[in-house]
């Protein structure tokens, strides 16, 4: 053994278990730190994003024609998304998610071993909106009916502006913006809709985002400029 | 804070940065299936499913374990797209991630030694890959390659294989016939020497 420098014990596991050579007991072992420790799970996370592009190397191959009618019947219906409301972070992809999605699927078979079920009709009206700063996009939302929730794409770089934050506003019929929170940059966001506000989201109503100080304005309304609009559409 | 000095910042973050996978259509796709769009699922399962699948298969070797899992990854993608952040990888880097784990996890249940047959003879063409689905060649891509090309011959070689395989040390040890204790050395330093080259 020569005296080359190693990687500290904590990041190699990280890194092992990014590059997925943990054998099962490890793999487990590692799942479990990530959900406990989110230290380890960002170290996780960034091998994750140094070797993704190596998948750009894998060969495409057509997925069989009946696959996607499976995934369809898979599919659970929206209501039991409680499961799906904890924990944010994509490096959960497999860490504190693995028990998560052992729940989801443990659904998804559930709901394929019963017999075959009407979906029923969505309750409400997917919207969706893109909004525009400067002739780009700088937002991408989503309005889920079903769970009263916004979800809301930030496509702005993080650490571009530390001084300000960005807030989210919907500005329905009555042109009244009514502020829906804080938005960080680079980020997705699930936003319930108040009870008071879930009937103004419709489509034709606005959502623009204001850049404001830290903690997001102080008044009845944006304090700071409007960086990005748009008007929710019926998907 | 003055409103002009907000507009002043904000010039500058939206004027001399491109948004972040501003033109990719996937970002969308993925906001829609957080809010419950099935149409969206299939939009991305029509421009995703060849790439992930061909990961799912690169691991397994087994179509039809492949079929299981890939199936799976879309069901996880259906619950979890609102975890994507852009700022943290591209739509297509994050969806492979997630394939790639879920295949591993289904290998891994075949035991310690299981690994992939040559796969030339299960793969069918794809016919017609769409532009949003190929993995972007970006400065990432190009970064991540030339990093590997520095480390030595075998490092790189044992590092590719592990990640396009998702093979345990006791299965590469095995292959290679050599012990588990130095296989796991060559790619603990050959890791630390591309976390060095990636981030100088």
């Amino acid at each position: 053994m020569s005296g080359d420098p190693e990687l500290p014990e904590t990041e190699a596991v990280a890194a092992e278990h990014a590059l997925g050579v943990l054998d099962m007991q490890a793999r487990a072992a590692a799942e479990a730190r990530m959900a406990a420790d989110p230290a380890f799970a960002a170290l996780v996370a960034a091998w994750r994003v140094r070797l993704a592009p190596l998948a750009g190397e894998i060969a495409p191959a057509s997925a069989p024609a009946g696959l996607w009618g499976r995934i369809e019947r898979g599919l659970p219906a929206n209501d039991n998304a409680m499961l799906t409301r904890r924990l944010r972070f994509w490096q959960g992809v497999s860490g504190a998610a693995m028990a998560l999605a052992a729940a989801c699927l443990a659904i998804a078979v559930l709901a394929v071993n019963q017999p075959p079920t009407v979906i029923r009709p969505q309750p409400g009206v997917l919207l969706n909106a893109s909004l525009q700063g400067d002739g780009a996009p700088m937002f991408v939302a989503a309005y889920d009916p079903d769970r009263k929730a916004l979800i809301i794409t930030s496509l702005a770089r993080p650490g571009a502006d530390p001084v300000h934050v960005h807030e989210l506003w919907l500005i329905p019929a009555d042109g009244k913006p009514r502020s829906l929170g804080l938005v960080e940059p680079g980020a997705s966001h699930r936003m319930p809709m108040a009870e008071s506000l879930a009937p103004m989201v419709e489509a034709g109503a606005a959502l623009a985002v204001s850049i404001e100080p830290p903690g997001g304005s102080t008044k009845d309304g944006p304090s700071g400029p409007v960086a990005a609009k748009g008007i929710l559409t019926k998907i | 804070m003055s409103p002009d000095a907000g507009r002043g910042s904000f010039a500058v973050d939206v004027g001399t940065e491109r948004p972040l996978a501003a033109d990719d259509p996937l970002v969308e796709m993925l906001t829609r299936i957080a809010a419950g769009d099935r149409g969206a699922l299939k939009r991305l399962y029509d421009a995703t499913s060849a790439k992930l699948f061909g990961v799912c298969l690169r691991i397994l070797s087994r179509r039809d374990e492949a079929e299981d899992v890939l199936q799976e990854v879309y069901l996880t993608i259906w619950r979890r797209a609102d975890r994507y952040e852009t700022a943290r990888a591209s739509p297509m880097a994050w969806l492979a991630t997630i394939a790639r784990n879920r295949a591993i996890d289904r290998l891994r249940a075949r035991g310690p030694l299981a690994y992939a047959a040559p796969v030339e003879d299960v793969i069918a063409p794809d016919p017609a890959p769409l532009a949003s689905a190929l993995m972007e060649q970006s400065q990432d891509t190009a970064a991540l390659h030339r990093c590997l090309d520095e480390l030595d011959a075998r490092t790189a070689d044992v590092i590719r294989t592990a990640f396009f395989e998702g093979v345990t040390y006791e299965a590469l040890a095995d292959r290679l016939n050599t012990p588990l204790g130095t296989v796991k050395s060559w790619i603990r330093r050959g890791l630390l020497k591309l976390r060095g080259c990636l981030e100088p």
